[in-house]
């Protein structure tokens, strides 16, 4: 190293005492930083650091140096430490830097304005809603792809599968675990391939575009002031819009917010009320013949984004946390990355939900045949009557809850066979989508925010979405709306 | 991501590798046996192209994208230069050593719970000023660092010229300058590290 980087007097007079402290402890040789590299950790108050040295004997003589070095000076130990950094790092820049008086390319500065700016800001993401979203996913991956798929199982695949099974397996119930109305690969494998794949491609296909145009990061520093209503900060966009994708995925992605509060409040809106791609895809697909109901299922479930979020923030306590972060530039999006990321997601999502949907099946067929699936579903009954759905929902919920996704596709199915109302389909969507995460993302809320929470937001979603339905009907039927 | 440019030795999987490279010239092998293998940790800002360098100096696929926050753990590749084999850390983004968010503090713990032999500090040379404050840091906690400014397409376009040799001497330490998206400067990082780390090995032992 040419030249260290020096700080102001009282803070090198610190770090050389803190130095010589240290030097008494008994670090082990090959601890990674150096002595002055802890000294102006400890100097900035790093909690961790703190604990793991294991200072005891030294900590009043430590606090004392850290006392008397901050007295010295007129602003926090932290920010000096800070600006003696930046302002080298400004001067090196001056010395290896030339610029020449090109700039920047003002198109890319223009579009940049135009993103962020609320007053165009909003129709530009009105205008990917609608053709990104309803146009594209809703319309060609939900409603073309799933159509076309769906006919090919239907005609070639499910009648084949379900003679070879009749002729080759000898016992009806077996023959039911692969093939009929209920089978791994007539009712599993058709649910992955033909309903949830269609839908997540597209989805992921313009995800990964939004993603590589730099888009997001825009639409959160646009979106900051209203997601700070909802105790979030901008930052939470990612995760947030990411959950669109699959929740399962946005949880993880939770990390990279600030708070552990933001944290919280981002991990129960994702699920609460952020459906992912198979299941949004699919009620958009159902919905889009009556954009009424399409508009009372947005609006019910957009209100109770914002309202939970609203309440939940105003119930934890905490500060709203700041907003920061990177704006990287516009870029055009190269098509081989997005297909290669778009591939890698599907593999990703389709390994982890195919054993899953296996699984169901197979728990399906042995609850069936114990008549314990029939038993569950008696139980679940009521409510669905409750609600004023025919009884025929209430595997829906069941299926909803092994997978988000598996239950869509169910809920897709039966609208098929023409078994609901337009009123029912709403309030079915809404209490589905409301409805508690699946087991993946469970997995992942344990993982990442604890049993404590998680279980408290589970006991809270599961009466709460049922409710929600229940209002949303009684209020369809006082109000005399048919859809 | 594909590497175009750079040499089939990026492809090749490791254990072929090694065993290819016994069986065709055995460059001391015992010595190969004992020595475990150097580990190269990518550090720097979120959206700096850690993640990008990372696929193109292993061969395989993290998720890439264009902006903050994508990389939230610690993915593990290796490369080869010339006949040698070296671990590759990519990690989350970090604006300090001081860590505020999870991705963060994820990375500070890679640093020091485990034995790096080279930390190249991805920058991106459009914000050089803004993200020097961070190579600061791991020079003064006394880690090996190689500074990788990376993006000097972009820069260049916005009209930047870095001068190389300048900040290698301001900081004292090695500087590449790279494109790794266009797989520019790529060989020249892997040439580098190198000779860094065979050069840290030894003042290490004597």
């Amino acid at each position: 190293m040419l030249s260290q980087l020096a700080y102001p007097e009282p803070i090198e007079g610190a770090i050389a005492k803190l130095e010589s402290l240290l030097s008494r402890l008994s670090l082990s040789q090959d601890y990674p930083l150096s002595r002055r590299s802890i000294a102006l950790l400890l100097l900035q108050k790093d909690p961790a650091l703190w604990q793991q040295l294991q200072i005891q004997e030294t900590e009043a003589e430590i606090k004392a140096a850290i006392a008397d070095a901050e007295s010295q000076l007129d602003e926090p130990l932290i920010t000096a430490i800070a600006k003696a950094r930046q302002q080298r790092a400004w001067a090196i820049e001056q010395t290896v830097l030339s610029e020449s008086s090109q700039g920047k390319t003002p198109l890319a500065e223009r579009l940049h304005q135009l993103t962020v700016n609320p007053w165009t800001g909003f129709p530009i993401l009105l205008a990917i809603l609608y053709y990104g979203i309803y146009k594209f996913v809703g319309e060609f991956g939900a409603g073309t792809m799933v159509d076309t798929i769906e006919t090919f199982f239907e005609t070639y695949i499910n009648p084949v599968v379900n003679q070879t099974a009749a002729v080759i397996l000898p016992w009806q119930p077996l023959q039911d675990l692969i093939a009929n109305d209920y089978g791994i690969i007539t009712l599993g494998i058709r649910y992955a391939v033909a309903i949830v794949l269609p839908v997540v491609a597209t989805f992921f296909f313009m995800f990964s575009f939004l993603e590589d145009s730099g888009y997001l990061p825009r639409l959160s520093l646009m979106l900051d002031n209203l997601f700070k209503a909802i105790g979030l900060s901008g930052r939470a966009v990612i995760p947030i819009v990411l959950g669109l994708g699959c929740d399962t995925m946005a949880t993880l992605v939770t990390r990279t917010l600030e708070t552990t509060r933001e944290r919280l409040i981002a991990t129960f809106l994702l699920s609460l009320a952020i459906p992912c791609a198979a299941q949004w895809g699919v009620i958009v697909g159902l919905l889009a013949q009556k954009p009424a109901a399409l508009l009372i299922w947005g609006g019910v479930i957009g209100a109770i984004f914002m309202i939970t979020g609203y309440l939940s923030a105003r119930m934890l306590p905490g500060n709203p946390a700041s907003f920061y972060m990177e704006i990287p530039p516009l870029r055009f999006p190269k098509l081989q990355n997005i297909l290669v990321k778009t591939y890698l997601r599907m593999k990703w999502y389709f390994l982890e939900i195919l054993p899953l949907f296996i699984w169901a099946s197979v728990i399906i067929w042995f609850g069936r045949l114990t008549g314990l699936f029939g038993w569950i579903i008696q139980g679940i009954e009521p409510i669905a009557l409750g609600l004023g759905l025919p009884r025929e929902a209430a595997p829906i919920f069941l299926y909803g809850f092994f997978r988000r996704d598996y239950g869509a596709a169910g809920l897709f199915d039966m609208q098929q066979e023409g078994i609901f109302t337009g009123n029912q389909l709403v309030v079915t969507a809404i209490v589905l989508t409301l409805f508690l995460p699946c087991i993946a993302q469970l997995q992942v809320m344990l993982k990442e925010r604890g049993a404590k929470v998680t279980w408290a937001i589970v006991a809270f979603i599961f009466p709460f979405a049922f409710f929600v339905g229940y209002l949303v009907n009684g209020l369809l039927n006082v109000l005399g709306v048919v859809i | 991501m594909e590497c175009h440019k750079c040499q089939n030795t990026c492809h090749s999987k490791p254990k072929r590798g090694v065993g290819w490279k016994w069986w065709s010239k055995s460059p001391q092998p015992s010595l190969l046996k004992t020595e475990p293998i150097p580990q190269v940790a990518l550090v720097g800002m979120p959206n700096v192209g850690k993640s990008v360098l990372f696929n193109a100096l292993t061969g395989t696929y993290v998720t890439v994208s264009n902006y903050p926050g994508t990389t939230v753990e610690v993915s593990r590749g290796q490369m080869t230069v010339g006949d040698r084999l070296f671990a590759v850390v990519d990690t989350p983004g970090m604006y300090s050593l001081l860590p505020i968010t999870e991705e963060e503090r994820v990375s500070r713990d890679l640093l020091l719970s485990e034995s790096v032999d080279l930390v190249i500090h991805v920058v991106d040379a459009k914000n050089l000023g803004r993200m020097l404050p961070l190579t600061f840091q791991l020079i003064e906690a006394g880690l090996p660092v190689l500074l990788a400014v990376n993006m000097i397409d972009e820069a260049e376009h916005l009209g930047i010229q870095i001068h190389r040799d300048h900040l290698e001497m301001e900081l004292g330490i090695p500087v590449v300058t790279m494109a790794a998206a266009l797989n520019v400067g790529l060989r020249d990082l892997k040439y580098k590290v190198n000779d860094y780390v065979k050069s840290a090995c030894l003042s290490g032992t004597y």
